[in-house]
């Protein structure tokens, strides 16, 4: 395998597990039970440093080593978890975060930045193991092999097979060659820890033709080491000659310990004990494993029944070397772990930008399918029209069915959360707590990584200046712990996602104030509430009286506001006070292709997104005005033509399309209708970025450019006006 | 829209350079900036924009905008002639602060002219310092005088002229002055719109 | 019968290659003197691979003849050998832990 495609990998997925662990630490409940939570947290250590070690990464070896030792002591009930050591652990997360990262950018070696925050954290975490001195040299961990009964010392890691597997043969001259096997075993435990071993006694002959002076002996070894291959061997190497070597690298399938076994001369069932008793493979792997081996080749074997592979467990058990609990045990911790594996099998990862060129692809074929559609519309085949009607409608499922694949739940982001609201409450010295609904919306990969941010910024700023600290929630008669809420449902075709708190609320007089004060309104205005709210996105605005750390920056919710429209959405706050805020934030469902429809106006083509189309009617407006009556309700108009500073004249019969955007409706004027048409989204180039009213462009099945109404702002320059509008007449 | 393509992607020498006119007046571009060349054909115009901004075409797929060079040099709207092209060119771009940015590095942006001219090859030796004044053209825009068969070819410093920052700015003062939508009476009639 | 039901045996000093030959038979006449053999192993202060092979082939011929072999006062040496290899399950006898 190439070594950069398995270090990103495990940088990959060490960051899932260091992901995981955070989730699990924070939210341990440290007054009930613990321990499902601990083992997650232990597995993930472990996991971590036995892949660490695959890649010799040492500093990160060393520093996993120490955190796994406490989670092991507190797994056994030595250290108890406290709130202290909660945030030790969060820290130590964050420097195992902070060296994937140096990995990612190139760094194999520990940091001499951080080295000093790392030791005070390796310091910390000893003494609450309660040890003073600092843990000696050996870090791969020679650790002494304690003096349990053998059985015991394979310890729970039966199933994981992340150890070395080495097995050794010795010739029969190397004792006489001035060699002793056992004074190898010990050179080789210098580099590493001895998790199993076994024996192999089997070519010991009879005592009558046993020669003392020859060696009978091999081993097999289950070895937790962070060495290579090259210096496993390098142990042996005066013994090369003398002695047949086989190793087996961590996490090797099964078939590659049934290849070993095959490989070695003694009897496959008693081989199969020996690696299960040193570790390396679990009783149920193995039987399975060699079951299947045994169906094409009959076994002769002198102390087995040849027609059925004996059970090794039964064999173990039987032959009083392996105690029935522990064989259960090993094979309850199979089960689990086929489990698990079962569960990983039934999604795939993929990478982004494979994922990313099939949406392009798609994208391309959505528009060569529409330039054969013309065509067949231009040649009148009935039987061209038919089949690229058909053509259509497969690459319409073809469509969906990609863009599902970009489709990930919020869930993952709003749990991002749980960490941030937990730190910065304890920053602010306030009590906050996070409830978060809607997890399993789900929306575009892209508009997730986007939106990180400035929910982040929304979710400070209502921590910060939302929640007013404990002794006024009191007073006020709120509880003194403050909450914020992150939800997150879909609505008429778009995301909404929003971030409350039940805070103090916004301070309508106070805003307006300022923003008169900052000239961003009229004195004399009247504005309703929900525009003086709406105020706080503006440029430069700020109401802070002390800019903390946090926000109150002045890059504020202006930036958010822009962050989002960027994203094609739109942003509006509702506040109560006294007794909260709310921001809800909507954004487009996807990034990538949208269906909409056609409108020309003069030589120019327009597309509106359909979803924010609700009808369309024929141009009749009140003479001289700006709106008509829809069924009773004021419809204000917006004529593209003078919007865009369209020359030339109308048609002489305009057309209306009815815009609903949120809460905000409106009618918009254009010459021609087109149709409904499919489109992907060609993003536009910077240069357009002031463009207020368009979102993107596309390409049309004549292969004309056609550019895409950003129906959001539009509405917005509607509302801006702030024109009041006439009553309707009874 | 039929395409006259020809591929100037290989690697070329750093002293050639793409000759095209303007007027009367004869311009030149690195080569290495140059990816295509084609007809000129209508165009989708996108609203608000300067006039320096023509409009945004289909290249295969990939939707570019055109500038008009002849509005960005100060010389009012290009007319369209026979020999009207696109140069298609690219350029790098120093990654900005805009917050919506997209990936910064190379832009690919269009080129109105009104002819292309030759590929010619100018030694370094024949490149002179662009004067402070006397050119028609702003300063910052020139990157030297080439001589080229007893002629003198302005060579453009395209990372200026097709600066997107610039441009940019450029669409913020027309959004500004033209913020108030035109009333609804005034486009019945061409001889009472105003010029831009 | 034999008067005596147990064999002692005391090994002290150097178990290893140089004493395996002449080690192998002393056992292995040991072991046949009667039903079961004690060895006593306080004294030993080394052994190695050939060493370890003779205790090995004592206790296999012993399950062999249906005799009794038992490994007794194991020294640290002898200890830390069995442990490493995980031969205390072969053996069979109580391994005193030494602190």
């Amino acid at each position: 395998m190439n070594l950069d495609d398995a270090l990103q990998t495990f940088i990959t997925e060490s960051r899932e597990l260091l992901g995981d662990m955070e989730n699990a630490l924070l939210n341990i409940d440290l007054a009930g039970d613990q321990s499902e939570a601990i083992n997650a947290i232990f597995r993930a250590a472990h996991t971590i440093k036995g892949s660490a070690g695959l890649f010799s990464l040492d500093h990160i070896v060393a520093f996993t080593h120490v955190v796994e030792s406490l989670l092991d002591a507190v797994r056994e009930g030595r250290v108890v978890l406290n709130d202290e050591m909660i945030t030790l652990l969060l820290s130590c997360c964050d420097y195992l975060t902070g060296m994937t990262d140096g990995l990612a950018a190139g760094r194999y070696e520990a940091d001499p930045d951080t080295a000093a925050d790392g030791e005070m954290l390796l310091q910390q975490l000893r003494r609450h193991m309660g040890m003073d001195a600092a843990v000696t040299g050996d870090h791969a961990g020679a650790l002494a092999v304690q003096p349990e009964p053998g059985v015991e010392r394979m310890g729970g890691d039966a199933g994981d097979s992340d150890y070395w597997h080495i097995s050794l043969r010795f010739g029969r001259e190397v004792l006489q060659n001035g060699m002793d096997p056992i004074a190898f075993l010990r050179y080789l435990a210098r580099l590493g820890r001895i998790a199993g071993m076994a024996t192999v006694a089997d070519a010991l002959p009879p005592a009558a033709d046993m020669d003392a002076e020859l060696c009978y002996l091999g081993f097999e070894i289950a070895f937790d080491s962070s060495a290579d291959r090259e210096a496993i061997l390098g142990v042996f190497e005066f013994v090369q000659d003398d002695c047949e070597i086989r190793l087996v690298a961590p996490r090797s399938k099964v078939s590659e310990y049934v290849e070993l076994i095959r490989a070695l001369p003694e009897n496959p069932a008693r081989l199969g004990e020996m690696l299960v008793l040193c570790g390396s493979v679990t009783a149920a792997e193995l039987a399975a494993a060699l079951a299947q081996q045994s169906q094409s080749e009959a076994l002769a074997t002198p102390d087995d029944t040849a027609d059925v592979p004996p059970r090794l467990g039964s064999i173990l058990v039987a032959a009083g070397q392996v105690a029935p609990v522990v064989v259960e045990a090993a094979l309850n911790k199979q089960k689990q772990v086929v489990e698990q594996k079962a569960q990983e099998n039934r999604s795939i990862r993929v990478d982004s930008d494979k994922l990313d060129k099939l949406i392009d692809l798609v994208g391309e074929l959505i528009i060569a399918g529409a330039r054969a559609s013309v065509i067949g519309q231009r040649l009148h085949s009935t039987q061209l029209q038919e089949a690229t009607s058909t053509l259509s409608g497969l690459v319409e499922e073809v469509r969906d069915a990609a863009l599902e694949l970009r489709m990930v739940k919020i869930g993952a982001t709003f749990n991002r959360f749980q960490r941030v609201v937990h730190d910065v409450a304890r920053e602010l010295g306030k009590d906050i707590g996070l409830v978060v609904d809607g997890e399993d919306a789900e929306l575009d990969k892209t508009v997730v990584e986007k939106i990180g941010d400035p929910l982040m910024h929304l979710v400070r700023n209502a921590m910060d200046h939302g929640i007013e600290p404990a002794d006024v929630r009191v007073a006020a008669g709120k509880p003194a712990r403050g909450m914020i809420k992150l939800n997150a449902f879909h609505e008429s075709g778009s995301i909404v996602i929003q971030v409350s708190d039940d805070g103090g609320g916004l301070r309508k007089e106070k805003i307006l104030a300022k923003a008169i004060e900052r000239g961003l309104v009229d004195a004399d205005r009247k504005l309703t509430d929900a525009e003086i709210y709406n105020l706080i996105f503006e440029a430069g605005f700020s109401t802070a009286e002390k800019i903390t750390n946090l926000s109150g920056r002045g890059v504020g919710m202006d930036v958010v506001k822009r962050n989002i429209t960027a994203l094609r959405g739109s942003v509006d706050v509702g506040s109560s006070e006294g007794q909260g805020t709310t921001v809800t934030v909507r954004l487009p469902l996807t990034l990538a292709i949208i269906d909409g429809f056609l409108v020309q106006v003069a030589d120019s083509v327009f597309v509106i997104p359909l979803d924010t189309i609700e009808e369309c009617i024929e141009f009749a407006a009140e003479p001289g005005q700006d709106y008509s009556n829809l069924r009773g309700q004021v419809l204000p108009f917006i004529r593209l033509r003078s919007l865009f500073h369209v020359q030339g004249a109308p048609t002489r019969r305009e057309s209306v399309v009815v815009l609903r955007f949120g809460k905000v409706r409106a009618g918009l004027v254009v010459d021609t209708l087109l149709g409904e048409f499919q489109t992907v989204i060609k993003p536009l180039s910077p240069i357009f970025s002031e463009v207020r009213c368009i979102s993107g462009s596309t390409i049309l099945g004549t292969g004309d450019v056609a550019l895409i109404l950003d129906v959001g702002a539009l509405l917005q320059s509607v509302e801006g006006k702030g024109a009041a509008l006439p009553a309707l007449a009874a | 829209m039929p395409l006259t393509a020809i591929n100037l992607a290989s690697a070329p020498l750093p002293s050639q350079y793409l000759t095209f006119m303007l007027g009367e007046e004869q311009f030149a571009v690195g080569i290495l900036h140059v990816k295509e060349i084609i007809e000129y054909a209508a165009m989708a115009t996108v609203p608000m924009m300067p006039d320096c901004v023509r409009g945004v075409i289909n290249l295969r797929g990939a939707v570019v905008p055109v500038l008009d060079l002849s509005a960005r040099f100060g010389r009012g709207v290009a007319r369209i002639g026979k020999r009207t092209s696109i140069i298609i060119a690219e350029v790098a771009e120093a990654g900005d602060e805009a917050e919506g940015a997209q990936r910064s590095g190379k832009q690919v942006l269009g080129m109105l002219v009104d002819a292309v001219n030759a590929v010619v090859e100018i030694e370094p030796a024949d490149i002179e310092q662009a004067p402070s004044f006397g050119t028609r053209v702003r300063p910052d825009f020139i990157a030297g005088i080439g001589k080229y068969n007893g002629r003198f070819v302005i060579l453009l410093a395209l990372d200026r002229v097709l600066s997107t920052g610039e441009v940019v700015e450029l669409s913020r003062r027309t959004a500004r002055h033209e913020q108030e939508p035109w009333p609804a009476d005034r486009c019945h009639d061409d001889r009472h719109c105003p010029d831009r | 019968m034999s008067a005596q039901a147990i064999h002692n045996l005391s090994l002290d000093g150097e178990i290893n290659i140089y004493r395996a030959a002449d080690l192998k038979l002393e056992v292995l006449a040991a072991l046949r003197r009667a039903p079961v053999l004690e060895i006593d192993l306080a004294g030993v202060t080394e052994l190695d691979t050939a060493g370890l092979q003779v205790l090995m082939l004592a206790k296999r011929t012993a399950t062999d003849e249906q005799r009794e072999l038992h490994l007794l006062n194991h020294s640290p040496a002898v200890v830390d050998i069995v442990e490493m290899l995980n031969l205390g399950a072969f053996f069979g006898d109580a391994v005193l832990i030494h602190s």
